[in-house]
Order: C-alpha cells, then sequence, then structure tokens
C-alpha cells in the first residue's frame, strides 16, 4: 500500500487490512495475505504533476484468475478503501499482478 | 499507472526539483503515449543504501547501483520505440533538473497488462484508448 502522508490516519490501517483479507479470502480463495505501508512523505508524492492525495494498492494474486474474478477482487478492494477511509473514487488505485508475472 | 517511484538520497533534492521532476516525467509520458496527464504518478523516496528496492506489488527486488534510481510500473502494449524514448526522456529530464551525472541515475521500468489495474472504479484501458475510457468518466485529480 502506497499511502501519502496525512491522506490515510494510522488507526484506519487495521480495518483496511481486515477488509483487503476478507476480499482475498472470499474472492480468490487465498488467505496467506502480507500487507505492508509505504507513505509517501508530504511533499514527496506527485499525480500528473501536482500534489497527490491518490493511495495506491498492489499486490500479488494467485495466477489463472479469470477477468471477472479479477475485476471483483479490484473492485472489492477499492471499494472497501473508499468505505473506510473516505476517499474519492478516483483516489485509490487497485492492481494485481500475477504471482509469478516476471514483466 | 504509470507510477514513477525516485530513489534519492535523503535530502538531496528540494522541494521545486521534485515537483520539477513530476512535472517533467508527465511530460514525457504524455508526449510519447496517449496517457491522460493524471494517470501519472511520481513518489520520491529515500534510498536506504542497499542498492535495491522491493517490486512495488511486492514480489521480487529491482537492483541498481547508481544513487539516483527510478523504479516503473507502467501498461504494457507499447512498442518498443515508444518504451525507450519513455526511459530515456526520464533520465535525460531527471538529471537536468537534479543537476546529476547521466551515470548517477539509472532506471527500469516493468509492465503488465492494463487489465490488471482499476482507477476510478474502472479497468483501465489499453495503451491508445484512452480517449474512449476519459470520455465515460471523470479521470483524476
Amino acid at each position: 500500500m502506497f499511502v501519502q502522508e496525512g491522506c490515510v490516519p494510522e488507526d484506519l490501517r487495521p480495518g483496511i487490512a481486515a477488509a483487503v483479507e476478507g476480499i482475498c479470502l472470499d474472492v480468490l480463495g487465498a488467505g496467506d495475505v502480507s500487507i505492508e505501508w509505504t507513505v509517501v512523505a508530504r511533499g514527496y508524492g506527485f499525480r500528473g504533476g501536482k500534489p497527490s492525495t491518490t493511495s495506491l494498492v498492489r499486490g500479488r494474486i494467485p495466477d489463472g484468475c479469470d477477468r471477472g474474478t479479477r475485476a471483483r477482487f479490484l473492485m472489492g478492494i477499492a471499494d472497501a478503501w473508499r468505505r473506510i477511509t473516505g476517499a474519492a473514487e478516483d483516489e485509490v488505485i487497485v492492481s494485481g499482478r500475477d504471482w509469478s508475472w516476471a514483466g | 499507472m504509470p507510477f514513477y517511484r525516485c530513489l534519492i538520497p535523503k535530502g538531496s533534492l528540494s522541494y521545486d526539483q521534485r515537483e520539477r521532476v513530476a512535472v517533467a516525467f508527465t511530460d514525457v509520458h504524455c508526449g510519447n503515449s496517449t496517457a491522460p496527464r493524471s494517470f501519472v504518478q511520481v513518489a520520491f523516496l529515500n534510498t536506504d543504501g542497499s542498492g535495491e528496492v522491493r517490486d512495488s506489488h511486492g514480489q521480487g527486488v529491482m537492483r541498481y547501483s547508481t544513487p539516483f534510481f527510478i523504479a516503473g510500473g507502467n501498461r504494457a502494449g507499447r512498442g518498443e520505440a515508444v518504451k525507450g524514448r519513455i526511459h530515456d526522456g526520464l533520465i535525460e529530464r531527471f538529471c537536468e533538473i537534479a543537476e546529476v551525472p547521466r551515470d548517477q541515475v539509472s532506471c527500469q521500468i516493468s509492465e503488465a497488462p492494463a487489465s490488471w489495474t482499476m482507477e476510478a472504479g474502472r479497468i483501465l484501458p489499453e495503451p491508445g484508448e484512452e480517449a474512449e475510457w476519459v470520455g465515460h468518466g471523470a479521470s483524476g485529480g
């Protein structure tokens, strides 16, 4: 998880982590989830050349998900993030690469 | 996407330089592609001296031996010439703005299918198909 300093309070992070774990289990059947937080310091994160309030959720998921399953996973994370943090729809970007992807 | 992480020694760039680099990276990326400017994410992170940084998706590491390192993540599907211009343009502009020699900066860009990323509640478009995607909803702040 990459978050901009001041945008996602620390006390919300356990709830986010729990939501992500639940979605991984429900949608992907994956119960072993590891989450790390990287806080981009104020004045160090930009979007389109302007100071950013956008969070990026980036992770690896089991190989072989069909398009629909991956979309449900991504949408589940995005919806949970917005519900918990109050972020706008365009303030969270979620991506899930195949575990074995080496691109 | 794209997401460009600039690994820099602590205190090496002022806010003005970081902002100018972020604008320049947006110019380089969007000048060589059809991506909207709001797609371009740039984060500056301090190097820890290890010479490696974890892939932004949490698996594997990128290794580097220069004081400054640009770790990018883009959508797949562009030709080699475009990718080369983006790669070289990022380094060139970074060196110019940070006032560091070319041999002090390296860059590695990984790629993944557009359909593996969701932004603003929608799956990202393939490179070159952004106009329709943007036309069907707001993109970015």
